[in-house]
């Protein structure tokens, strides 16, 4: 039997375990060392996700599921955990959740399987071929570990043929890749896997996603230096961005990074990099010097190469959709930035978007800072508060009590500050920041409060508490501090919080900006889709319809929504807008009006025109921003409207089933 | 049912469009011509083709042919993929306009009228579907 073993000596059974997994969205914060924890021992020493607590979370829940027979694979992945604790840090911090709870059941299990049921894996001709390419360690076809992919390269609900192979440099996987060619296996290279899990429980899972063959792991890519000298680093395709980031970082250097555990070199392959940073960093192939890559015959190639036709450009309309990468990229060159002495965050709260909008879009042209967004405050709660209890009663204050819909955020430098601080009434500087992030409980707690009433009442409750008498009371008043903020923790990790909160870092601004370790609490405990893309900027209507449609589209499915942030790019020339819809990832039901709405909106974005989305983004990331955007599409005619929807239905099933 | 590029293939998939597939409704009358390239056949690494030609909707030539050009056919439309491509294709494992838009057919002619063609092309995959039922190993 390979189901419902209940468990003992911790109380933890399965099925707990299972209500714990299911909550994962394969964040992959697991696997960066963002708190200085150190890593899970098991994951960095085998690699498989298998032996991550991420992949340990997928693994309970198709062992619940009976979906899969234990092999000797099992026993090693279970007892290769130490129970040291690390996974539980680092999870709860970003997503309030216990990994390790997942790795104490799964321990309990695989001590009461009879062992005589043990599925045997033969090793098979192609297995054999892998590994000789690899080493025998790191070539599997262990439906144990295969397992542990699914809902992040593997769609859900498939039968597991697969191998998963662990190459360690470019001429590995050039190797993989003529040897998968020439069996006629298909093969897709995997790094972070967020963007896929993103996709999976949505109607674009089985056109991101495998759906039988050779997965190219890419984690043992983790070639990285930096060059002080040229500003440049080597990043090997297993290095993500934090770890490029905190590299960079020693150096006084600064890399346009996308999420922390995001890897660099898929970033750059699937859509060039989206930050707030971009209108001063670049965007798409401005992101890099030059890149390693290996084509899909197996060809070694540079971008920089003089014989290959020119590698930065793309064709144009709206056909130009791909749905993997054209090449896999094993190494970047990248550009790093210089770090400023003088850097400081600045906010300029609104109440509506057009305001916010018009501020942005003057920064924008006038290049003024180095990271300039609009956020609303949907992010703003999410990014800055602990638990989603709190981040919702925070919203909550936000939108009905301060009137603080959106705010202009900017990294600059002390001129760029005073910039912005004669275009805006009054603004928040990083001591309110961090005493919103320390004081994010209380706040939070004052939800329905008289405080809030009376300050509602305010005619101007923003000016009030931020440039107003109200100032000092409220900065009082939330007794702010790591000890009052590790209290939200489980009682155990209320010390180590208590830790994390009082480095200096975890409430600088700048260097949250920087290491973007909180775009994960997005993803916490729900699944969150951002369609979006880029639109001129010229025609500040045309943006606020677009905004407008998104927000539409997500009422008419009953969907929880908000802008998710808008920056500029190009000296100002474009603005690129995500907006968000959060949603249970477990529930078909909504994952059914998710997958409408990506499409809806992208078709309607299609037809607005003067807009390229997020469909059109995805693997343009190592062709020149001259290429992809301009000039941004046209509005689509009726025939072109008929094709886009049968090229649809085509890839991805009738219109009505989504 | 038969086997993938053999001489029965051909025959059983050009009845079986004659008879199954209304020009005007199906094909949308159209006159194009396609060839499908094969890398990688098993069991010798070889390359083969396909041609395939439509006239006002009506299939007017089906061949196989090894190498990767058939003589004296100029296609509009040049797919070329491996076999196991071609076969997850037959098997409806993946479609035709999934492979192209996953790089897995690399595509030699215009994308956009490529993607104009897709419903009639899946309908002519949909009838060699209907007939194929052995590849080579």
């Amino acid at each position: 039997m390979t189901t419902n073993k209940v468990l003992t000596i911790e109380k933890i059974s399965l099925d707990d375990a299972v209500k714990i997994a299911e909550k994962g969205t394969h964040c992959g914060m697991c696997r960066i060392d963002f708190l200085g924890t150190g890593l899970c021992p098991s994951g960095k020493k085998h690699g498989y996700l298998a032996y991550w607590p991420q992949g340990r979370m997928e693994l309970v829940k198709h062992l619940k599921e009976g979906k899969i027979k234990p092999t000797e694979k099992l026993v090693e992945i279970a007892n290769s955990c130490t129970l040291c604790g690390i996974c539980d840090k680092q999870c709860n911090f970003a997503t309030q959740l216990r990994p390790e709870k997942v790795a104490r059941a799964l321990k309990e299990y695989v001590n009461n399987l009879d062992k005589s049921e043990f599925q045997s894996v033969p090793e098979d001709d192609i297995l054999i071929g892998l590994r000789e390419i690899v080493g025998a360690e790191w070539a599997t076809n262990d439906p144990i570990i295969i397992t542990s992919y699914v809902r992040s390269i593997i769609p859900p609900d498939v039968e597991l043929n697969f191998y998963i192979v662990m190459p360690e440099n470019t001429e590995q996987v050039s190797k993989i890749i003529k040897f998968a060619n020439k069996h006629n296996i298909p093969f897709l290279p995997r790094s972070g896997g967020t963007a896929l899990s993103v996709a999976s429980p949505t109607v674009l899972s089985n056109a991101t996603n495998l759906e039988h063959g050779i997965v190219i792991d890419l984690l043992r890519l983790k070639k990285l230096e930096i060059h002080p000298e040229s500003c440049t680093a080597i990043v090997g395709a297993g290095i993500t961005s934090f770890e490029l980031q905190k590299a960079a970082y020693k150096h006084k250097l600064r890399a346009n990074v996308a999420e922390a555990g995001a890897h660099y070199c898929a970033n750059i392959a699937t859509t060039g990099v989206i930050t707030t940073w971009g209108n001063r960093y670049g965007c798409l192939a401005d992101n890099f010097i030059d890149l390693k890559i290996v084509d899909n015959d197996g060809n070694i190639k540079n971008h920089s190469d003089m014989d290959i036709t020119n590698p930065y450009t793309t064709e144009h309309g709206f056909t130009n959709i791909s749905l993997s990468p054209s090449y896999i990229v094993t190494e970047a060159t990248a550009k790093l930035f210089p770090v400023f002495d003088d850097e400081e965050a600045i906010l300029v709260p609104f109440d509506n978007l057009e305001d916010a909008l018009d501020m942005v879009l003057k920064l924008g042209k006038r290049g003024v800072g180095l990271s300039v967004a609009v956020l609303s405050y949907k992010y703003l709660a999410e990014f800055i508060c602990p638990t989603p209890k709190i981040a919702k009663d925070f919203e909550d204050i936000c939108k009905n009590y301060l009137k603080l819909r959106y705010v202009v955020d900017v990294i600059c430098d002390s001129d760029d500050k005073k910039i912005v601080e004669e275009m805006a009434e009054y603004t928040i500087d990083q001591t309110m920041m961090k005493t919103l992030i320390l004081g994010s409980p209380k706040l939070a707690s004052l939800k329905d409060s008289e405080f809030m009433k009376i300050l509602s009442e305010e005619e101007n409750p923003l000016r009030a508490i931020f440039a107003g008498p109200m100032r000092k009371h409220f900065e009082k008043g939330l007794d702010a501090s790591p000890e009052q903020l590790a209290k939200v923790y489980d009682k155990d990790l209320q010390d180590f919080f208590k830790k994390v909160y009082s480095k200096p870092e975890m409430t600088d601004v700048v260097w949250l900006h920087a290491f973007r370790i909180l775009p994960s609490r997005l993803m916490r405990q729900q699944m969150t889709m951002g369609p979006g893309g880029a639109i001129w900027a010229g025609d500040k209507n045309h943006i606020l319809k677009w905004v407008d449609m998104f927000a539409e589209v997500g009422n008419k499915y009953n969907l929880e929504h908000a802008l998710g942030f808008v920056s500029p790019l190009d000296n100002g020339k474009f603005i690129y807008i995500e907006y968000d819809y959060f949603y249970d990832h477990n529930d078909p039901d909504v994952a059914n009006r998710i997958s409408k709405t990506l499409l809806e909106t992208t078709e309607k974005s299609l037809a607005m025109g003067g807009v390229f989305t997020l469909i059109n983004y995805l693997f343009k990331g190592i062709y020149r921003k001259e290429h992809v955007l301009y000039p941004l599409l046209k509005g689509l005619t009726k025939e072109e409207q008929t094709v886009f929807r049968e090229v649809l239905q085509s890839v991805l099933g009738e219109y009505e089933q989504w | 049912m038969v086997k993938f590029l053999s001489e029965e293939w051909i025959e059983h998939g050009k009845n079986y469009m004659l008879e199954k597939l209304d020009p005007e409704k199906d094909l949308k009358n159209l006159t194009t011509s396609l060839l499908g390239v094969i890398e990688h056949v098993p069991p010798n690494d070889t390359t083969m083709n396909f041609y395939l030609e439509l006239r006002d909707g009506k299939l007017s030539d089906f061949k196989v042919n090894t190498g990767d050009t058939f003589e004296g056919k100029e296609a509009i439309f040049v797919i070329r993929g491996n076999y196991g491509t071609y076969k997850d294709i037959l098997e409806g494992k993946i479609g035709t306009a999934m492979a192209l838009l996953r790089n897995r057919l690399k595509l030699k002619g215009s994308k956009m009228e490529a993607l104009k063609i897709i419903k009639p092309l899946d309908g002519m995959i949909e009838s060699l579907r209907k007939i194929t039922d052995e590849f080579e190993e």
